[in-house]
């Protein structure tokens, strides 16, 4: 009986060894002397830089495509709100504020031989988002355009609809602003989402799809070849098994899914450093003015949610570092004022929120978990339904949760984050198929918005939008929780940045501003 | 026998139909919008109705749903919602990563589960090596397969530097050799191929096989118990006969159709366990590829997965039926 049952495990034993002394004895990588840089991140969606509003994707752009400007570099920080040149070389604006002719650099080159940047390549990067081609998704940055006029090889000049405040915001090498060759997208078609050209200082090289993609040093790139000689970005979904990969040596970076504190603490305990860079995110909850039980005939009852809600070290629903930020005052995180003024609004015993909606995705299971406590001891009961992050948007946008936790990073200026999240023009409603994102149903500043985009007066510009920040504030449509910077943990021992890795890069790449200047280390 | 298997094909057909229409209707009736989740919070309206025409969504449910099993038929399911790819084509890419998982880990489960569940009922009464066996498969069943998977690689990956982290290993480059007749002109270079898929196949074959082992024991128990309670086993130990060749002769022959019917299930069991062995090992497969489509709503990601996951429990199934015939010559097929 007993000889065939050893048999197996003599059979399943053998086995396991062979394959770990293949392991040991594995020949050593034959490309041992490059240096390759190890991202462990979540596959991207698509390689066309006008086409994903995934994080990984936006990421791994920046190491392809660069913009006409990009976020300026000063005292050794990368900023956000200041910008200089990149592929443009100088620009100038008309009088009337309405034309800008810019000057492109010489000399620069795309990858895979399509030859230089010229102004029909830039034109060809915004019309093609501004006409909608199919799957861009960023044309809606661009509307103010209203002609591009190529004059030359090296210039073109932009005519706006009305004067833009951040017009040279949007020409940074981020989404909308990334530009492509021309040649390549017309020759390649749909192809060109896995075979995308542009001038940045790595070239795509190869796409195993759930497995990697390849880049490749460009030995032609304007600001010099980069001291790394290709890039492997693994598709990881499972941040455990990011942090094994960091510690063995596997990964040098990992974008995470989300930093907890566990997450933290173990990057640290490996000798690891998190890069955080900022402003990234900002989580915040959008009180619904138009439905109970926080809708405006109950302010009362809205009023709990700032001294009973989430703890907040957030101090503004527009981030710092976004232009137009100033620090607003809302009442302190205190459950006690809240249950009295819970009672005092007719609640004594508090109530309960039934079916509230929350994505299982991302940071939303945590923070509102968290609030969901917070707001338990007050005695408002939030009864969660998790579903999955489609189901969450579309619900959201049914207007079914009476608060909506929502994140997002936008181009760094008052005027878009606002336009989005509180211009009237955004209220989400089903009936009409209006998927904004102003969850609050706010309608108080509109005329502060409108006012903002055609001032060119900077300071009158900030005192607008510190009006519009004050007002939110005095009608208590949104509450900021946190701002949460982009984090990547990073093996130091492996790769270096110029950057401090505590906010010395304040940037929206959901990646490193300058992937050129990392350094594999010995 | 043939008739048999033509009349299973037969069958086979309205249960792949029901499968594949369960699929659509599902990925239709389920809240999310594939254009919002592709395009985000700064879509405009005029922007999602653009989406939805370019996708082709904006077409009558009933045309859809013709279109698609029309071109089902001829194995095109369209092309990926968010990667753009023919789904066909990344189906064929993806499944032999899952197969070949799906087969380790039925070689682990079942070189680990039928000793162990033989052992275990024939030593039942010797409570020294049943209780450990039994504790052992709870601890199998109680085992995420998940978590045990962090656990090989942290043991085995991480401190033993034995086995890769990550990976399935050039198995495109093996199977391109074995279609391009180069297995024979060079032989070294592709059991170096093979060695490496086997490699990167290891840990994640023993995660999975291991925790669906348990499962396979606890079966193999009952059925060795059922087997052993016979009166032609009765009559064998009555004749004198040794309990090993009563065990081998008798019992273990007479447990094959029970067995078959457990690895006609684990198939199944197995291939829903790939989902979370491809994520925790970052192996490429379709398991993983599933997960991602339906949460970004790619329906022919999502449906060509399903179909295909359809198709393999049912050929399968079908096989175990056949081999019935083969280990019990009394099962005939008419």
């Amino acid at each position: 009986m007993a000889r065939p049952i050893r048999l197996c495990l003599f059979v399943f034993v053998v086995l396991v060894s062979v394959l770990g002394v293949v392991g040991l004895v594995a020949p050593p990588a034959a490309e041992a002397q490059k240096k390759i840089l190890n991202i462990a991140a979540k596959e991207p969606d698509t390689l066309d830089p006008h086409s994903s509003t995934l994080g990984q994707s936006q990421a791994i752009s920046r190491f392809m495509f660069r913009g006409l400007t990009r976020f300026a570099i000063k005292d050794g920080k990368v900023t956000t709100a200041e910008v200089e040149p990149d592929l443009a070389e100088s620009w100038t604006l008309s009088p009337e504020g309405t034309i800008w002719t810019l000057k492109l650099r010489k000399g620069v080159q795309f990858h895979k031989g399509y030859g230089e940047l010229t102004a029909e390549d830039v034109k060809f990067s915004f019309e093609r988002q501004i006409n909608k081609a199919p799957g861009t998704r960023y044309g809606v940055n661009l509307d103010v355009i209203k002609s591009i006029e190529v004059v030359n090889p090296y210039t073109l000049q932009i005519a706006l609809k009305s004067f833009d405040p951040i017009f040279l915001l949007r020409m940074v090498g981020y989404q909308n602003g990334y530009i492509i060759s021309k040649k390549a997208a017309e020759k390649l078609g749909d192809q060109f989402k896995w075979s995308p050209v542009g001038t940045g200082p790595f070239y795509f090289e190869r796409h195993s799809p759930r497995d990697k993609i390849v880049l490749k040093a460009f030995d032609k790139f304007y600001g010099g070849r980069p001291q790394i000689d290709e890039v492997h970005w693994y598709d990881v979904p499972e941040d455990a098994t990011k942090l094994i990969g960091l510690e063995k040596g596997t990964f040098d970076l990992l974008y995470p899914e989300a930093v907890t504190a566990d997450f933290a603490d173990q990057v640290k305990k490996m000798g690891a450093v998190i890069d955080r860079r900022g402003p990234g995110g900002q989580e915040r909850f959008y009180i619904n003015m138009t439905k109970p039980p926080f809708d405006d005939d109950r302010k009362a009852i809205k009023e709990t949610m700032y001294p009973g809600g989430l703890a907040r070290v957030a101090t503004s629903c527009v981030p710092p570092g976004y232009f137009g930020h100033i620090p607003m005052e809302f009442p302190e995180h205190n459950p006690e004022l809240a249950k009295k003024l819970l009672a005092e609004a007719g609640h004594p015993n508090g109530f309960t929120i039934k079916n509230y909606f929350i994505s299982k995705s991302f940071f939303y299971p945590k923070v509102l978990t968290l609030a969901q406590e917070q707001l338990r001891k007050v005695g408002i009961i939030v009864e969660l339904q998790v579903v999955d992050h489609a189901t969450f948007h579309e619900n959201i946008r049914k207007n079914l949760d009476p608060f909506v936790l929502y994140g997002g990073t936008r181009i760094t200026d008052a005027d878009p984050w606002l336009s989005l999240f509180f211009d009237s023009k955004e209220i989400p409603d089903p009936a009409t198929g209006n998927n904004g994102t102003n969850f609050a149903h706010y309608r108080g500043i509109d005329d502060l918005l409108t006012a903002g985009r055609v001032e060119r007066d900077v300071k009158k510009r900030a005192t607008i939008y510190h009006e519009a920040q004050k007002r939110i504030q005095k009608d208590l449509v949104c509450l900021p929780i946190s701002d949460v910077p982009g984090q990547w943990a990073r093996n130091p021992k492996r790769v270096s940045t110029p950057f401090d890795p505590e906010y010395g890069e304040f940037s929206l790449h959901y990646s490193y501003n300058y992937p050129e200047l990392l350094k594999v280390l010995k | 026998m043939l008739q048999y298997i033509a009349r299973r094909f037969l069958i086979a057909i309205p249960m792949l139909l029901g499968a594949m229409s369960i699929v659509f209707f599902a990925m239709r009736v389920l809240p999310g919008d594939p254009c919002v989740a592709m395009m985000g919070d700064q879509a405009t309206t005029e922007a999602l109705a653009g989406c939805t025409k370019n996708l082709g969504l904006n077409r009558p449910l009933a045309v859809q749903y013709v279109d698609y099993l029309w071109r089902s038929l001829r194995f095109d399911f369209g092309n990926s919602f968010r990667q753009g790819y023919p789904v066909s084509d990344y189906i064929a890419r993806m499944f032999p990563h899952t197969f070949i998982l799906v087969m380790a880990s039925a070689v682990v489960a079942a070189l680990v589960g039928i000793p162990l569940g033989i052992v275990s009922a024939l030593k039942r009464r010797n409570p020294l090596v049943d209780y450990p066996l039994r504790i052992l498969a709870l601890l199998g069943l109680s085992m995420p397969v998940f978590w045990l998977g962090i656990l090989l690689l942290i043991v085995f990956s991480l401190r033993l530097d034995l086995f890769p982290l990550i990976g399935g290993g050039d198995l495109d480059g093996v199977l391109a050799m074995l279609g391009s007749g180069e297995v024979f002109t060079q032989p070294w270079d592709f059991l170096a191929g093979v060695a490496d898929v086997l490699h990167h196949l290891t840990l994640p074959a023993l995660a999975l096989g291991f925790t669906l082992a348990a499962t396979v024991s606890r079966l193999s128990r009952s059925a060795m118990l059922e087997v052993i309670s016979q009166d032609y086993i009765r009559t064998a130990r009555a004749k004198g006969q040794r309990e090993r060749l009563v065990v081998y002769k008798h019992a273990l022959r007479n447990m094959m159709v029970p067995l078959l019917t457990i690895i006609g299930i684990f198939v199944a069991i197995a291939l829903t366990g790939t989902v979370l062995t491809e994520t925790v090992f970052t192996r490429p497969g379709l398991g993983k590829m599933l997960v991602d489509a339906i949460g970004a709503r790619d329906y022919p990601l999502a449906q060509g997965a399903i179909t295909v996951f359809t198709m393999t429990i049912i050929l399968v199934n079908l096989v175990v039926d056949m081999l019935y015939a083969v280990v019990d010559p009394r099962i005939s097929y008419r």
